[in-house]
């Protein structure tokens, strides 16, 4: 039954044409930058190295695949959770707002299951979406411009991973993004059992991110104690793996963070839906 | 017999009271001259590299590439992945003292290096307006070997250079370099990093305490 539900949730979504934006605007997004990094690619990268070049030389294909998938997951995954919101903040509201909502209470499936069904379905959706720019940025990526070992420019410095050692980073990075996207699907979709209406959800959604990134960015003392907690400082966690050495501690308590973030906004959306008196 | 070892002696004696001497006498310019001449009779070869370094700010595995080289700069390094090394030191040496003229060499000591007893020459520019400030050369008289080098410039501040010869040390090819660059200007520019919510550790401190790092560029399976 379970599965059922899910399977048509997903149809819901699927059906939806705002539910296409995203991979539309992946695809355009990605297109561009990598038209950007074509064209003028190498003085972008000098931007990285220009302090270094000036006592040694960089020999090699520095521009490549692996390089411009990573520079385009830096770019978009800021970009990316706020897609994902448009769709995944009006999974209840949506229907509220529709008036399916009640008549979908009277399927033979518990409210919790229910929800449940939405969220996996949401879920999904962020996979989809995911694996989408994956296939953008790293497959196009490494036909366009090759395979090579990729530079990356941390805090401590410039870091050289060899191409035979990117394939599992990038795979781990996929893994932590998409855990970090499943928890604003998370978020918006519990925001969305609080109200009737799409908008509000989806604004409230992009809003905490928003406000949580300029939290992040600003190099202010008094955010210092809550930084570590908001579920947007660990959403760049997936950058650790491009790191050497590894930081396996900082990984597993992003890892742990978020979800604790998925759990506890599951609970709230949990609690709040099945007691729900559903008017419409 | 008696008579033979008596020449032997004298022989060993000659050689060991006139070859210093001699060497002594070399002018700076010769020796430079002769290190030149050296370095001109390679005309082409090719060799396997493995590059390691040790570059505070720069993590980078060791990588193996391969080195072409033909007379007159032609120096390439062809490797799959992304190599570090020096802007400059691997093959510039024979421009900076192909002119004599260019340059004014001045000897400033001697120096014991791998029990080779090397003669300082410092290497002053006629020419204020190039790249090259000083360049200081440790070069063992009788075999005309570059041990050490050291090359100030004005843009890329100073870079070490300690040769170690071994299978190729008639033809004065090393099989070893080490390199040591100047990191003081290496700089991670704002905004640009990827990680966040980084705080430095006490490590991190001692990196940016560094001035210096090293490249080492180990050469084998010369090909002439």
């Amino acid at each position: 039954m379970l599965l059922n539900s899910i399977y048509n949730e997903f149809i819901k979504i699927a059906a939806k044409p705002r539910s296409y934006i995203s991979l539309l605007a992946v695809s355009v997004l990605v297109g561009v930058i990598l038209f950007a990094l074509k064209v003028d690619g190498l003085s972008y990268i000098s931007l990285l190295t220009a302090s270094f070049e000036q006592t040694l030389l960089f020999n090699g294909n520095i521009l490549n695949g692996n390089l411009v998938a990573f520079i385009v997951l830096q770019l978009l995954i800021i970009q990316i959770p706020l897609l994902i919101a448009l769709v995944t903040g009006d999974m209840i509201s949506g229907e509220a707002a529709m008036g399916t909502l009640r008549m979908l209470g009277t399927k033979p499936i518990s409210r919790s299951q229910l929800l449940l069904s939405k969220f996996i379905a949401g879920y999904i959706y962020t996979l989809v979406i995911l694996i989408w720019l994956a296939l953008m940025s790293l497959g196009l990526g490494r036909f366009i411009f090759g395979l090579g070992d990729i530079l990356v420019l941390n805090s401590d410095g410039l870091v050289i991973l060899q191409q035979g050692d990117t394939n599992w980073r990038f795979a781990s990075a996929f893994l932590i993004a998409f855990l970090s996207l499943i928890t604003v699907a998370t978020l918006s979709t519990t925001l969305s059992c609080f109200t009737d209406n799409s908008i509000g959800p989806i604004v409230t959604t992009m809003s905490i991110i928003i406000l949580f990134t300029i939290i992040n960015t600003m190099d202010v003392k008094v955010f210092d104690p809550i930084r570590p907690f908001l579920f947007t400082t660990h959403m760049a966690s997936w950058r650790s793996f491009f790191e050497q050495p590894l930081r396996l501690n900082e990984i597993l308590s992003s890892i742990g963070i978020l979800v604790l973030h998925i759990v506890g906004l599951m609970s709230i959306a949990l609690y709040k839906f099945t007691k729900k008196d559903i008017l419409s | 017999m008696p008579y033979f070892n008596k020449t032997i002696l004298l022989a060993v004696y000659i050689w060991l009271t006139f070859v210093p001497f001699l060497s002594a006498q070399k002018t700076a310019n010769t020796l430079i001259g002769e290190v030149y001449h050296k370095m001109n009779t390679i005309k082409a070869y090719t060799a396997d590299a493995y590059i390691e370094a040790d570059l505070p700010m720069i993590k980078i595995q060791p990588t193996q590439a391969s080195i072409l080289f033909n007379q007159k700069d032609k120096f390439k390094l062809i490797s799959k992945g992304i190599v570090v090394l020096p802007k400059q030191g691997i093959n510039n040496l024979p421009n900076i003292i192909q002119d004599t003229n260019s340059f004014t060499a001045v000897r400033s000591g001697k120096e014991t290096i791998k029990d080779n007893i090397t003669d300082i020459i410092s290497i002053i520019p006629n020419s204020d307006t190039g790249d090259v400030v000083l360049a200081k050369l440790w070069i063992d008289p009788i075999n005309s070997l570059v041990y050490k080098s050291q090359i100030t410039t004005r843009e890329n501040g100073t870079i070490g250079i300690e040769n170690y010869y071994k299978s190729q040390k008639m033809r004065g090819l090393p099989d070893r370099i080490v390199f040591t660059v100047d990191i003081k200007k290496f700089k991670i520019p704002k905004g640009m990093t990827t990680d966040i919510n980084r705080s430095n550790s006490i490590e991190d401190k001692i990196i940016k305490d560094s001035n210096t790092g090293k490249i080492y560029l180990t050469i084998s399976n010369y090909k002439f």
